[in-house]
């Protein structure tokens, strides 16, 4: 049962009512709460998935997107290895204030952490913000860039498989560049420094 | 033998029940082997009945536990196992059956001894932590249960470090469940609340080894979850006192976040305050818990009830810094952060001592001026805020020891800007509210004060400044030092007795106690200061009523405090040169001088009385009878305005008697000398007041330049200059001075040189003529030498100077001419002739003709 290999920490962040939470159960759960309420604080979901043979077990923290719990919700994202950051494509708001939560992330979360800009709700037929829009900030910033509906189970499934199989990919290759470091020690500064390089470089085109 | 026995007849039914059992059960699988598996899987299994409600098979488990025991070694593999079978029934839904497990790990727990359960535990945190992953409420409550208990438990090296942000996150995670049902809902509050209670903080603090539950990734979850509980408590919407002690109340989440927090702060230790208060601060900020404030306060004052009293003052500092932080936030919220700031700060007082009370202090100060400077137009939310920030200073000083609130007090003083009385130059309107400010937080610290000796009051750095204060150019602020001295010098009480003039004074029903030896000698030493000072805050022109009667009540209650017989003269001297200046000055208005006059008898009464001199008392009355009859407006109470048509010419019999002054203290056996020595605090007093040889070294200057001397006193007696007013003190007076005064040298010479020329050329027996009578005619006879000088010196000295321009400025360069030693003879023109000089003259002219 406890026969996962690798554990990640997955945070959502986003402005109030973009469906974050709805992302969540629609993953964990299979289903889509019409009237979900405002989440409070923090919630926790998991999931364990299968990524090339391997067990990979996903905590999911949900983090409300109201400003008066941004304290409890900003201390989330430091032990977090990936960050999903959704607006709703019908709102223009949300979309604005991602400048914002960036530098929030920035602040507060560890510098290798993986983003992922989600834009949400893309069953409504009143967009706003084009996908190309969308497409463009998150290649600004270098973030992976996907939009769902977790209404329609749209693109969920895939967002959540994608960062499972994105870190661990990101894992083997940590461990497997640890490891010559730990017995050669000379050559530690060179390898070391392309290997920031290499991840801060992370390319932003393999989800879309 | 008998033991094995024993052990067999256990044993072999056991195995055969165990058979029997399990080929019932239509879900094992394995049943054939299960006598092949090893004994403390059967073992495990048998603990599990047939049917989930039945619960756990209790002899069964005795069994385990007793297994479990005797072969330790096998423990953690029980563990393992137990966990895998729970995992497996998570996983199919079958909680009846994960119940079941999770007693039995409890009971195992509980039953092993400690040394032996390290290997256990890793499975049962394990277990733990699969529950907590469940979506299911009841199975998170029940790991949480089980978590505690394990928390309880004494263990050597706590191993669940790996699991430890896990359930720092999850804890606080379920202190913000948001549950449809609202009893899952609170049940889930509390099992949060729980674990963060007893599993993280109890179980690490315990132990420097583990995890530093400190670190601000652990406290920025634990400290809000925590908060955003206690919010829903009683005191976040009202104003209610909050207990010194904890109210044990495990049911409602708020009290029990709050018995969670007051431990949590209990336990933190100097460096880590700072890692609690900070997410307390944010969460305020970000739950706009500031206005109102009553939340704020009331965590605030958890904090500090159970804060480790040494470090009391550092939440002070915070709070503070925050308020800082703060400095562009709106008023109201600065006004609340001060006001939380206030509420708290007396329970930090107590602890805090040296350095960090200055501090604070100094704090304080310059949040107050900043928000002087911040707001010229001072709206009334910025003036809410430099009330409470008043306010917190008051509370704070409240609680410190008195010889730290002098201190204080001469703090605060040394930060009042204050200008030079005789400069021009006046300070800005800043420094004028500035000044007002802080007089008001003296006057908060000062009212906080219990004076027992005045001397430990008032040290001569401390009085000095207030005293200057006390001559400002604003009305306001004299007003303000009046009522600091009230407050320091009255010690029974009497200010609200004596805050407005009376002459009826027996009903006032005073506390008096006889004056202490050390207040005399205070009083003595720096009285004169204290009462030139309060003369010439009389003098000012600009005074309101308010201002008289504040400094008759300082008066009075200096009077009251230090009823001596030494003091009473300096006082009733004080009193007497009030009258003249009511008469005398030109400055001050019509009403002001009836208002003077008020005081004059309303003082003269109560220090009658004060003192106990009868002959006094009667004195007073009578006065005060004549004033009732014809001059009413002369008594108190005082008034703004007065009838227009009253003069301020008095008849005599209206006044204070100087003479029946001094013969009613003769009577009453009192040196009254010193009342006859000047008539009070006009420059003449205070010249008679220094020291003889002081004041004749100075003048034996052969230039003499009056008006320098007169500068370097002016420091502390301006009334010197007060009494020329029209007079300046230009170059040009200087050395028109000057000349007169060489001039009058000159014409003196001159007139020695003629008196001895005289006396030696005119015939003996003139002379014997002239010098027989008596000494008492010397000065009719001197009149007549010098009637026959056709010159007066001073038409040939200023032939066309106006006389009465040149007469008051050169009034006192005769008086300083001569010291006091010499005995003084003037002449019928005004000029004054040294006697010893003149008999000199006089002999030797004598000896010369014989």
């Amino acid at each position: 049962m406890e026969d996962y290999k690798f554990l990640f920490k997955v945070v959502l962040v986003g402005n109030a009512g973009v469906g974050k939470t709805c992302l969540v159960r629609r993953f964990t759960q299979g289903l889509f709460p019409p009237g979900q309420g405002a989440t409070i604080g923090v919630d926790f979901m998991i999931k364990t998935v299968e990524v090339e043979n391997e067990k990979v077990k996903l905590f999911i923290w949900d983090t409300a997107g109201q400003e008066r719990f941004r304290s409890i919700t900003q201390s989330y994202y430091r032990s977090a290895h990936a960050l999903i950051l959704v607006y709703d494509i019908s709102c223009q708001p949300t979309f604005d204030c991602l400048p914002d939560w960036l530098r929030e992330i920035e602040e507060y979360a560890s510098n290798k952490v993986l983003r992922i800009l989600v834009g949400n709700k893309i069953d409504r037929e009143d967009r706003e913000i084009p996908t190309h829009v969308g497409e463009d900030f998150a290649q600004r910033h270098g973030m992976y860039f996907l939009e769902t509906s977790a209404k329609e189970a749209e693109n969920v499934e895939r967002l959540f498989m994608e960062i499972a199989a994105e870190l661990m990919e990101d894992k083997i290759q940590a461990r497997s560049k640890e490891l010559p470091r730990y017995e050669t020690n000379t050559t530690s500064i060179n390898g070391k420094t392309t290997s920031i390089g290499d991840t801060s470089n992370c390319g932003c085109s393999r989800l879309s | 033998m008998a033991m094995i026995r024993c052990c067999l007849e256990t044993e072999v039914p056991d195995v055969f029940e165990t058979l029997v059992r399990k080929c019932t059960d239509p879900g094992c699988c394995c049943w054939c082997c299960s006598a092949l598996r090893p004994r403390y899987k059967r073992l495990v299994d048998n603990i599990f009945p047939v049917n989930p409600q039945d619960g756990l098979v209790k002899n069964n488990m005795e069994k385990l536990t007793f297994y479990s025991l005797s072969s330790p070694e096998k423990l953690d593999r029980i563990g393992e196992y137990l966990f895998q079978r729970a995992s497996r029934d998570i996983y199919r839904r079958r909680n009846g059956f994960v119940v079941i497990a999770m007693e039995a790990m409890d009971q195992l727990l509980v039953a092993c001894h400690a040394q032996t359960l390290n290997l256990f535990v890793e499975s049962f945190l394990k277990m733990v932590q699969k529950l907590l992953e469940s979506t299911d409420p009841q199975l998170q409550i029940l790991a949480t249960q089980s978590f505690v208990r394990f928390a309880n438990i004494e263990q050597d090296t706590p191993s669940y470090h790996t699991r430890y942000d896990f359930f720092v996150s999850k804890y606080s995670a379920m202190c913000h469940s948001n549950h449809n049902d609202s009893a899952i809902r609170k049940q889930i509050r509390l099992a949060g609340i729980q674990g963060l209670q007893a599993g993280v903080v109890r179980k690490t603090l315990s132990d420097d080894l583990v995890e530093n539950i400190w670190e601000p990734v652990h406290m920025d979850k634990i400290v809000p979850s925590l908060l955003y509980n206690m919010q829903n408590s009683r005191y976040s919407s009202k104003e209610d006192a909050t207990p010194d002690s904890p109210t044990e109340g495990r049911s409602d989440p708020p009290q029990f976040a709050e018995t969670c927090m007051r431990e949590l702060v209990g336990r933190a230790s100097f460096g880590h305050i700072k890692c609690v208060i900070r997410p307390v601060l944010r969460h305020l900020d970000n739950h706009q818990l500031w206005v109102p404030n009553y939340f704020a306060i009331h965590a605030f004052r958890i904090i500090m009830f159970s804060i480790q009293s040494q470090y009391s003052y550092t939440v002070v500092e915070a709070l503070m810094t925050h308020l800082d932080d703060h400095s562009k936030s709106s008023p109201k919220i600065r006004t609340s952060i001060a006001d939380t700031l206030s509420k708290i700060i007396s329970i930090a007082a107590g602890e805090s001592v040296g350095p960090s009370v200055l501090e604070i202090i100094n704090s304080l100060l310059s949040h107050l001026r900043v928000s002087v400077t911040r707001n010229q137009s001072s709206s009334n939310d910025e003036q809410l805020y430099q009330e409470a920030l008043i306010n917190a200073l008051g509370e704070f000083a409240n609680h410190l020891p008195d010889y730290q609130k002098i201190e204080i007090m001469m703090f605060i003083m040394s930060k009042v800007p204050y200008s030079q009385p005789d400069r021009v130059v006046s300070v800005g309107k800043g420094d004028v509210l500035l000044q007002s400010i802080l007089l008001k937080s003296l006057l908060k610290v000062g009212t906080k004060y219990q004076t027992i000796h005045l001397n430990t009051t008032f040290p001569p750095s401390f009085l000095e400044p207030l005293l200057r204060m006390s001559l400002a150019a604003d009305a306001e602020m004299r007003l303000l030092v009046q009522k600091i001295f009230h407050t320091l010098i009255d010690r029974h009480q009497n200010i609200i007795k004596l805050a407005r003039p009376t002459v009826n004074v027996a009903q006032l029903d005073l506390t008096i106690e006889k004056a202490s030896r050390p207040d005399v000698i205070f009083i003595r030493k720096h009285g004169p200061e204290i009462y030139l000072a309060l003369y010439e805050s009389l003098e000012l022109a600009s005074n309101k009523v308010e201002n008289v009667e504040s400094i008759y009540t300082t008066l009075a209650l200096l009077a009251v405090e230090l009823a001596s017989e030494e003091t009473v003269l300096e006082l009733l001297r004080l009193v007497l040169s009030l009258q003249d200046l009511a008469l005398t000055s030109s400055q001050i208005s019509v009403s002001l001088k009836f208002n003077l006059h008020a005081i004059v008898i309303s003082l003269l009464v109560l220090i009658s009385y004060v003192c106990n001199i009868t002959s006094l008392m009667d004195y007073a009355s009578k006065v005060v009878e004549i004033r009732r009859k014809e001059a009413p407006h002369l008594l108190p109470d005082l008034q703004s305005q007065y009838d227009t048509g009253l003069s301020s010419r008095l008849a005599p019999a209206l006044l204070v008697d100087q003479t029946v002054l001094s013969e009613c203290l003769k009577g009453a056996g009192l040196d009254s000398g010193k009342l006859q020595q000047g008539s009070g605090y006009s420059s003449i007093s205070l010249q008679h007041r220094h020291s003889w040889v002081d004041s004749a070294g100075r003048n034996s200057l052969a230039d003499i330049n009056s008006g320098a001397t007169e500068l370097d006193s002016g420091g502390s007696s301006p009334g010197v200059q007060k009494k020329l007013p029209g007079e300046e003190l230009t170059f040009e007076s200087m050395k028109r001075i000057l000349t007169e005064n060489n001039n009058n040298h000159i014409i003196e010479e001159e007139k020695r040189l003629q008196l001895s020329h005289l006396f030696r050329n005119a015939p003996f027996q003139d002379l014997v003529s002239k010098t027989q009578p008596k000494h008492d005619v010397l000065q009719s006879k001197l009149s007549e030498i010098f009637n026959t000088l056709s010159v007066d010196p001073r038409n040939t000295s200023q032939p066309g100077g106006p006389s009465a321009d040149t007469k008051p400025s050169q009034a006192p360069a005769y008086e300083i001419h001569f010291p006091e030693l010499f005995f003084h003879i003037k002449d019928k023109n005004g000029i004054w002739w040294n006697s010893v000089s003149m008999s000199r003259i006089i002999l030797q002219h004598y000896l010369y003709n014989h």
